[in-house]
């Protein structure tokens, strides 16, 4: 049984100017110690499908699901006050932002010790210690000493590490990182990668990493999930998707990358036109008024193509039954069998 | 050197720092800590660092948008840093900059059209109906459509505000444009058509750039030369090629092995050098070598003397002790 399924998760946002469709339809699963990067550019709803499960929405937020299952128990239909029993004891969560969600006039060691306190019913001395071993694990120098500083006190990746000891000093089965090293200078960065990493095979818990950085999912991720308008278009191992992408939107993406290791200097080949309006989502393939590919089957509902070996990828240039329209543009693209799922 | 369009010469910005009732100067942010370099003309200069290692305020001076402490900015024979008012002016249309943030740039009162035209008139370069007409030509230019200029910068998506903001920097003919972090706030699938659209403009209009940027995968992918900054100063410059494949500089090595590269296959083979450490405050910053708190093969002459920016290969310039005692090679840190 997987850790985390979630089933045809619809969130929407009523709006002055209609109804915002964030998340439209998503369905994956997560086995327990299991990595899972969620990548998407901004507004692919990859944040709010984080908070769609840890139900920390605004009221202006409708989330429907056929099952947003944890632990074999759904969410959904938690009470609030159980809810509060389940975050950051059971699933834990890091910000992209480490100022803003610390507390500023509390210090350091308050804020991990509450948790403990809270979940672990720890007494005042024992969840001090625990908030000690868990500095001491994120590797803050001198963790006494700073036990007692504040927020303030601490620069930024000293900042995601409190975050991460915080999070993780209730050991909890799941942790959700919303990009967590997007504010943080590269050096930095490759600190809290590795640390999250180290963290991970000591304690077990599973990961969905979210971010836009499709390098740091290379280098941390076993599955990815690309969201593209409010739905997973692809699925698959971190090799499946960086090796032999299927969805012409995550080609697009790579092929867009400026690389480190680049070569000879090549012309970026950028995804033409501009991300979709969430107010008017189209019918079928969200992904379709900007593809070199797109059919005129494209603009009804896509269903998903099963490539093996848990490969997914939501296009139905993979379909049998176009193989006969595909478009000239798309002569490069090798036709894969795959089943229709 | 000839063919430089700009050299800058032993470059210094301290920001003083006020403090108690009678505002005492009690410190200095040294953002810009003796820097010097020179851009050839028609040349892209990649110029990378982490937050606090000076690369906007340098990129800010070479404009004298923020007055210099000291040094020489040479363009085209004037020194910028000395010019009068009425000269500075008339150098300004020839030395423009786009700036990182696409919505804190462009004034949401204007309509687009208005925030292209404003540089145009302050210049002289067009009035009456020639204005209108230059405006549109600008706006085909960066790839929007004439219509757009009735619109409101609010209406526009990240990328088209950034190509706005190109025009309005182009609308002057400028022959030198600092690019600051231009494709840092937007997505993956637009950065590319900006990164696309400045090298278009480059060719077509000669331009020579300062491309500043913490991203060293789109620098390598831009420039013709990199210089890396840290704290202020440049600790390594030299031709993209040699940079990228031979870094001399222990930071340098540093910095680009913590860039994760897409592809899980070549990144399962990496070795990664982890720094420890913070990057140092510009305001106390470490003595000697500013790097020699986090660097893996300090030693003590690092603590006590800065290293001077050396030529260890033709054009290829490194601040680093362990460098020049080992006859200019680089130290194996992997």
């Amino acid at each position: 049984m997987p850790l985390l399924e979630v089933a045809n998760l619809r969130t929407t946002f009523r709006t002055e100017d209609g109804p915002v469709t964030a998340v439209n339809g998503l369905s994956f699963a997560l086995q327990a110690g299991e990595t899972l990067g969620i990548v998407g550019e901004s507004g692919s709803g990859k944040s709010v499908t984080a908070l769609s499960i840890m139900r920390l929405l605004a009221r202006n937020a409708t989330v429907t699901a056929a099952g947003v299952t944890f632990d074999g128990e759904n969410l959904l239909q938690k009470s609030e006050l159980e809810m509060r029993k389940i975050r950051g004891y059971k699933i834990a969560m890091i910000f992209q932002d480490p100022m803003t969600s610390l507390n500023p006039v509390l210090t350091i060691g308050e804020q991990i010790a509450e948790a403990v306190r809270l979940h672990l019913g720890a007494s005042k001395r024992e969840a001090r210690d625990r908030a000690l071993e868990m500095l001491r694990k994120v590797r803050v120098p001198a963790p006494e000493e700073r036990l007692g500083d504040y927020p303030h006190q601490f620069s930024g990746g000293m900042r995601q590490r409190v975050m991460i000891a915080m999070a993780l000093s209730c050991n909890p089965q799941l942790l959700i990182a919303d990009e967590p090293t997007t504010a943080l200078d590269v050096t930095i960065q490759a600190q809290v990668l590795e640390l999250m990493n180290e963290l991970q095979r000591e304690t077990g818990a599973a990961i969905i990493l979210i971010t836009h950085d499709l390098g740091v999912v290379a280098e941390v991720c076993r599955n990815v999930l690309v969201m593209y308008g409010g739905n997973m278009v692809e699925y698959g191992t971190a090799e499946q998707i960086f090796g032999t992408p299927r969805m012409p939107y995550t080609q697009g993406l790579l092929a867009s990358l400026p690389r480190l290791d680049e070569g000879e200097h090549r012309r970026l080949e950028p995804i033409q036109g501009q991300p979709p309006n969430l107010l008017r989502l189209p019918p079928g393939c969200a992904f379709a008024p900007r593809c070199a590919y797109r059919m005129p089957i494209c603009d009804q509902p896509v269903p998903q193509y099963d490539f093996g070996e848990g490969h997914i990828a939501r296009c139905y240039l993979y379909d049998e039954r176009t193989r006969d329209q595909r478009p000239a543009a798309a002569d490069n693209v090798p036709i894969v069998a795959a089943n229709r799922l | 050197m000839s063919g430089a369009l700009i050299e800058v010469k032993e470059l210094f910005k301290y920001f003083p720092i006020y403090a108690g009732l009678t505002s005492r100067h009690v410190a200095d942010v040294r953002a810009v800590d003796g820097v010097s370099f020179a851009i050839d003309q028609g040349e892209t200069l990649g110029l990378v660092g982490e937050s606090g290692s000076g690369k906007t305020t340098l990129g800010r001076l070479l404009l004298r948008l923020l007055p210099a402490t000291r040094g020489e900015v040479i363009f085209e024979q004037q020194n910028v840093l000395t010019l009068k008012r009425r000269e500075l002016r008339r150098l300004r249309s020839a030395m423009q900059i786009i700036f990182q943030d696409p919505f804190a740039s462009l004034n949401p009162r204007m309509t687009v059209g208005e925030i292209i035209a404003e540089p145009l008139r302050i210049h002289g370069l067009a009035n009456g109906k020639q204005v209108d007409a230059r405006v549109r030509e600008l706006l085909e230019l960066v790839g929007l459509q004439p219509y757009h200029a009735n619109r409101y910068p609010h209406e526009f998506s990240g990328g088209q505000r950034q190509r706005v903001g190109i025009a309005r920097a182009l609308a002057v003919n400028p022959r030198f444009v600092v690019c600051d972090e231009p494709v840092s706030a937007l997505d993956v699938s637009i950065q590319a058509q900006v990164i696309n659209l400045l090298e278009d403009l480059q060719a077509k209009f000669k331009l020579t750039y300062l491309f500043i940027a913490h991203d060293l995968s789109v620098v390598r992918h831009i420039a013709r030369r990199v210089a890396v900054m840290y704290v202020g100063k440049i600790v390594e410059l030299a031709d993209r090629d040699a940079l990228y494949r031979n870094p001399l500089h222990p930071y340098t090595q540093a910095l680009l092995s913590a860039i994760p590269i897409p592809d899980p296959v070549l990144e399962s083979r990496r070795k990664r050098i982890v720094l420890t450490g913070d990057i140092p405050s510009p305001v106390n910053p470490p003595s000697g070598c500013r790097f020699h708190t986090r660097c893996p093969v300090a030693f003590d002459r690092c603590s006590r003397e800065e290293p001077p920016l050396k030529e260890y290969a033709p054009g290829h310039f490194a601040a680093c002790h362990w460098v020049e005692e080992h006859q200019g090679h680089a130290p194996a840190l992997t």
